[in-house]
């Protein structure tokens, strides 16, 4: 058997796509390819302009600028009700005053589809979303935050999309529903096949669901990968951050030519930036590559320093170490012995495959 | 229970029972005028009889106002809702510039002296030859009645998500299907309530009428021609039958609202 590595052609395709709100930029030129059936994730601290770039992708906003095509058509001007899109809304958006059944069916009654038809597609749907076919004549206010979840998915499949846009809907459920549920979505993906574009401020959500992640800051798409990219090699500081809690170290070309950390004395083998030219970097290392050095053990990189306070962070532990005026987080194993109490010396180090140098 | 609990409790229920008395005792009274048997409006009364609600069921004349009472307040409430609806969506869905301002002189008739009102609007229609009937009544209780119907189907608007307008259109909809499966089902029970004030503002209004209804008569101001020259027990009997129509119509109006309601919590 063969694997087809073909690259998927895009089905959606945003050239130079801009949207301003007077004076303020909202979403500043992006280009962006979206594949055919791929689970696309747009994830960005708020304000970074994905909720306008969802509503242009949906018809609800038109583009200042730029064009956007869908299977190559332009539809930069086609209204909501005339694509062949599907917005599921952060608040959800369900009709109150229709019941669960009714809900599912709007897309279709509103097409003209007969009775009949229709509530066999609803029961249809909400097997696949697995929501028990007696919540058909059910009081959708009455329904839980997870039930509710499910029924805005049906009866977003029951207009049948080519794509599925979604605003966040998981924001307001409690952590251990929106576990399952992120599982779901990735399964429900799969089973339709359709393609999912996802936007949310939580890279953690994004990693769990999307084949692809597009980091957004500021109106514009800093980073597209997949979330093994995103996590491995950040584009800068931003993205790096925005993976979870990191150390950061300021590093400088000293005059004999070798990278030192700015305020953080200790022995550095920094490979340097790919800007041959930089004179400062900032080296990336997440905690769980920070080490805490026995004696006699060396490292790449050797930092020394006072532990402060020890976290425990479920299945690891975190301690705050002070290296000079900077902070560094260190996380081991729970279980693994690690001889930092509170105001012990230790030393730190980390290797230079474990290190991320980026240029900003 | 302590003292002091008890104490409010029993003050609470005494105040309670005298705003009612002071409310509803007057209704009663001339209820209980138009029962009696005399010539002349009195009270206590001596002896009772069904015999002034009979010549007044059976008067060619109150037939004529109230039919002309039903008229304009059924015209009123048929315009006002339809204008008071996208005034209340301009009010209180859309944002726009001169909104504020638009809020602010929309609601300014209500406070304006009916008597007043009545008398401006008199003066504009002799101006522009305009000859005074129930239909300029209409006019009249409009400018004063669409504020306050704007009012309370704004109250309803505002507790209104317009994402759910977005998710229709986004599902298909079209601009009209949009407002009748989203927009107009759930804004129906301010709309209702709207159509019940201004039945009811309409139907009891006596300046405006009094000033620009010209010849035709409404119940109110026969009701108060009457009392000045000619007085007869059919007046606290009319009174009488306008309030209980009144009451049957908030009652009707209240049910039909609690079972769209309930229908809905299903």
């Amino acid at each position: 058997m063969s694997i087809d590595v073909k690259k998927p052609k895009p089905i959606l395709q945003l050239v130079g796509v801009r949207k301003t709100f007077g004076d303020f930029v909202a979403v500043d030129r992006i280009d962006l390819d979206v594949r055919q059936g791929e689970f696309l994730t747009i994830v960005g601290p708020s304000g970074s302009g994905k909720t306008t770039l969802l509503r242009m992708l949906a018809g609800m906003d038109v583009p200042s600028e730029g064009n956007i095509t869908l299977h190559g058509e332009l539809i930069n001007d086609v209204p909501p009700n005339k694509r062949p899109t599907c917005l599921v809304f952060q608040s959800l958006a369900l009709f109150p005053h229709k019941t669960v059944g009714d809900n599912i069916e709007f897309p279709l009654k509103v097409r003209g589809v007969d009775k009949e038809t229709r509530k066999a597609r609803a029961l249809e749907l909400m097997r696949v979303v697995r929501l028990p076919a007696d919540y058909h004549g059910k009081n959708v206010m009455k329904c839980s935050g997870g039930e509710r979840q499910r029924v805005a998915l049906a009866r977003a499949l029951a207009y049948d999309p080519e794509v599925l846009f979604f605003d966040e809907p998981l924001s307001a459920i409690d952590y251990k529903l929106k576990k399952i549920l992120e599982k779901e979505l990735k399964d429900l993906h799969r089973e339709t096949g359709k393609t999912f574009i996802y936007i949310t401020h939580s890279l953690e959500e994004a990693m769990v669901m999307s084949d692809r992640i597009g980091v957004m800051r500021a109106g514009k798409i800093v980073q597209v990968g997949t979330p093994e990219e995103i996590y491995a090699t950040p584009a800068d500081r931003f993205v790096s951050e925005f993976v979870g809690e990191v150390n950061v170290i300021e590093v400088a070309k000293s005059a004999a030519g070798t990278w030192q950390g700015v305020d953080l004395p200790g022995t550095y083998t920094i490979r340097p930036p790919k800007d041959e030219d930089a004179a400062r970097a900032f080296v990336v290392v997440r905690p769980e590559f920070m080490r805490l050095l026995d004696e006699g053990e060396t490292a790449d990189n050797c930092l020394e320093g006072t532990v402060y306070n020890e976290y425990s962070l479920g299945s690891r532990l975190q301690y705050q170490v002070h290296v000079g005026a900077k902070v560094m987080l260190v996380e081991v194993p729970r279980g693994r012995l690690a001889n930092a109490a509170r105001d012990a010396r230790v030393r730190l180090g980390f290797d230079a495959r474990d290190a991320i140098v980026v240029g900003s | 229970m302590d003292i002091n609990a008890r104490r409010t409790r029993a003050f609470v229920t005494l105040w309670t029972i005298l705003v009612l008395v002071a409310i509803y005792l007057p209704i009663v009274c001339g209820a209980l005028a138009s029962l009696s048997k005399g010539r002349y409006f009195g009270f206590p009364v001596r002896e009772y009889s069904m015999e002034w609600w009979g010549k007044t069921v059976d008067s060619i004349e109150i037939g004529m106002l109230t039919r002309t009472s039903f008229a304009v307040a059924i015209t009123v409430t048929l315009l006002s809702v339809v204008i008071a609806f996208f005034g209340a969506l301009a009010f209180a869905r859309y944002d726009w510039k001169g909104r504020r301002l638009f809020q602010k002189i929309v609601l300014l008739p209500i406070f304006f002296p009916q008597p007043v009102l009545g008398l401006a609007l008199l003066l504009w229609f002799s101006a522009l030859g305009i000859q005074t009937s129930w239909l300029t009544a209409v006019f009249a209780h409009l400018v004063w009645i669409v504020p306050v119907v704007t009012l309370v189907i704004s109250i309803q608007v505002y507790g209104f998500d317009p994402t759910l307008e977005e998710a229709a259109y986004d599902l298909g909809c079209s601009r009209w299907q949009v407002f009748r499966e989203v927009t107009l089902p759930l804004l129906w029970p301010g709309v209702w309530s709207g159509m019940l004030f201004a039945f009811l503002l309409s139907w009891g209004n006596f300046p405006l009428s009094l000033y620009t209804a010209g010849a035709d008569s409404t119940i109110p101001k026969w009701l108060y021609a009457k009392m000045v020259a000619g007085y007869t027990p059919m007046v606290p009997a009319l009174g009488t039958m306008s309030t209980l129509g009144a009451a049957l119509a908030l009652g009707l109006g209240g049910i039909v609202l609690y079972l769209y309601r309930r229908r809905q919590a299903q």
